[in-house]
């Protein structure tokens, strides 16, 4: 098979109609290989926040934190002085209602290196623990990386220590599958920050826009950032050391100052963070409230599988349970803004493809399970666990989720289909954490943070640690590259970019597999 | 207690801070949250939740919710 890139979408006014695929030529450098078609069903699990030496740190075989110098483990402070011990975790770090708590004392004098959280000689606090989340925000993320230097986390966190926890996930299940097929070690999260930039770069490797948000009810949400324009302007009653506290902003906002959104902002469209508006279409979100983004229009990854008549879902744990009951805490925890479809004006309710595409996985993903079983996936399928199993610091644990997924990966297995099915199991973004492996330099939203990639099929290498460079744009490469797809524009940039870096290309995914 | 104090409690249970803003009449802020919490932070201390996600912000914060639609 060549590669067979059609046009690159450069704006949402181009319609999809006169995208067209270039003619096939002969096999080229870098084109995927020969039996890439025997993969028929591809199925992505996105889980949320976890940095790669946050749990796979210690992996055998895989660039962890046993290969990293001991100057690379150090943090600094806001003026760029090395700390000589750690900020507390401010709060403490374990969430609200755990017993016995970590209290904010009992973390007061860490040295300046990771720790691992459930070290029975330190913390002792067990994967089952809800510990404190961190800031994980667009402009933040690229402080912290400090040009792949990786020792300003702790400096612009919210959370005092907390971005130097990592965890020995050695006994989980998600381990043993990783030891099992590829563990992809330098695999980065595809925008800098958040769930939210980073759901909307898994499907459209874009920035999602709001136009004229200088003169909409968003402009208070317009960041200030400072000269580099890839940093927040810092306010002048901001600490000054991470000893004194949390960092101050001029303005710490959704919106870059061309109007990008970066940073979390509410669907459009129902199940939405944000209510319908007074005497509105319940089906919609009040446009009026200053965190509802418009709907979208630039192409996504969906939009190119229907146009080539490929079957795909995105498959949300929770869904219907919440449009019907509400959402309820902690149990599913829905999580809005983790719906990157539902941004989108072509899924928008009422519309056959939010019918055909946008379907519920049911509690704990029962339905999602069920069609795993049947046999009846359809040729892509995304999976998006509701909240109380996506592993997200602050509101769920590590081994909920862990088990899950395991579960999941398990029914998979043993699935009619598994036999041509390609998996990868990955994380949405680092969630705030430190990991001391430099990002590849891309464009402006990113690559950020390393975070885990798991890659499994009955074609995964087996026992593998795939040291291609990838992010989460690798999986739309594999999706496009496999099903001859038109190339969203988004990945054409940051090809570029990497490449005027001077980087190595980011990889399609098949690094992990024996096509042969 | 102050929104910096409300923003620190809430958003360490992963639920973030999504619009943060001085309210209309100049005496407290507005802060929205991912969860579709909304709370009115008075500068003198008081504190008022509401919106979609109020009962999980309201119990974080020790506060009994406002009705919805109150």
């Amino acid at each position: 098979m060549k590669r067979s890139y059609g046009l690159a979408l450069f704006s949402s006014a181009l319609a999809l109609s006169t995208v067209a695929s270039a003619p096939a030529s002969a096999a080229q450098p870098g084109d995927p290989p020969d039996g890439i078609a025997k993969i028929e069903t591809v199925v992505v699990i996105f889980a949320e926040n976890r940095a790669f030496d946050n749990l796979y740190g210690h992996f055998p075989g895989a660039e962890g934190l046993d290969k990293a110098s001991k100057e690379s483990l150090q943090q600094r402070d806001r003026d760029g002085s090395v700390l000589s011990e750690l900020p507390p975790v401010w709060d403490g770090l374990t969430a609200k209602g755990v017993t016995p708590p970590v209290t904010q004392a009992m973390t007061e004098h860490l040295p300046n290196e990771p720790f691992t959280v459930n070290d029975p000689k330190g913390f002792n606090v067990p994967l089952s623990v809800v510990t404190h989340d961190l800031w994980h925000r667009f402009y933040q993320n690229q402080m912290q990386i400090n040009g792949g230097k990786n020792d300003m986390f702790v400096a612009w966190a919210d959370s005092g220590a907390m971005p130097m926890s990592n965890w020995d996930a050695s006994k989980t299940d998600m381990w043993a599958i990783a030891q099992k097929y590829v563990l992809a070690d330098h695999f980065f999260m595809g925008g800098f920050g958040g769930s939210f930039f980073n759901h909307q770069w898994l499907i459209c490797a874009c920035a999602p826009y709001y136009a004229n948000a200088d003169k909409s009810p968003a402009k208070p949400s317009i960041a200030v950032t400072d000269a580099s324009g890839t940093a927040l302007k810092i306010a002048d009653n901001s600490p000054k050391s991470v000893r004194d506290g949390i960092p101050k902003f001029v303005s710490d906002g959704n919106l870059t100052p061309d109007f990008y959104a970066v940073n979390t902002m509410q669907p459009p469209y129902q199940p939405s963070g944000n209510d319908p508006a007074p005497g509105g279409d319940r089906l919609l979100a009040d446009p009026s409230k200053p965190t509802t983004l418009p709907p979208q229009t630039e192409p996504t990854i969906g939009d190119m599988l229907s146009l080539k008549h490929v079957s795909w879902a995105w498959y949300s744990g929770a869904w219907q349970y919440t449009l019907d009951h509400g959402n309820k805490t902690p149990i599913p925890n829905f999580q809005y803004h983790h719906q990157p479809f539902n941004y989108y004006a072509n899924y928008a309710p009422g519309t056959e493809a939010r019918r055909e595409h946008l379907r519920d996985a049911g509690l704990a993903g029962v339905s999602f399970i069920q069609a795993i079983d049947d046999g009846v996936l359809p040729q892509v399928s995304f999976y998006k666990p509701q909240g109380n199993l996506n592993e997200h610091s602050g509101y769920a644990d590590i081994q909920a989720g862990d088990r899950h997924i395991a579960d999941v990966v398990a029914h998979l297995e043993k699935s009619p289909q598994w036999p041509h099915m390609l998996v990868v199991v990955t994380y949405d973004e680092n969630g705030g954490i430190w990991d001391h492996v430099a990002p590849p330099k891309g464009d402006r939203w990113g690559p950020g943070t390393r975070i885990p990639a798991i890659i499994l099929s009955p074609f995964a290498k087996h026992g593998y640690v795939d040291h291609t460079p990838y992010d989460t744009t690798s999986i739309l490469r594999f999706i496009t590259e496999r099903f001859e797809l038109p190339v969203l524009h988004g990945i054409v940039v940051r090809d570029k970019a990497v490449a005027a870096h001077g980087e190595p290309p980011l990889g399609d995914l098949t690094g992990g597999l024996d096509l042969n | 207690m102050d929104a910096d104090r409300i923003v620190a409690l809430v958003t360490a249970a992963g639920i973030e801070l999504t619009d943060r803003r001085r309210n209309a009449k100049g005496d407290g802020w507005s802060l929205s949250f991912s969860n579709g919490a909304t709370v009115e932070v008075g500068d003198e201390g008081s504190a008022c939740v509401a919106g979609k996600g109020s009962k999980a912000v309201a119990r974080l914060l020790d506060m009994p919710p406002t009705p919805r639609g109150s």
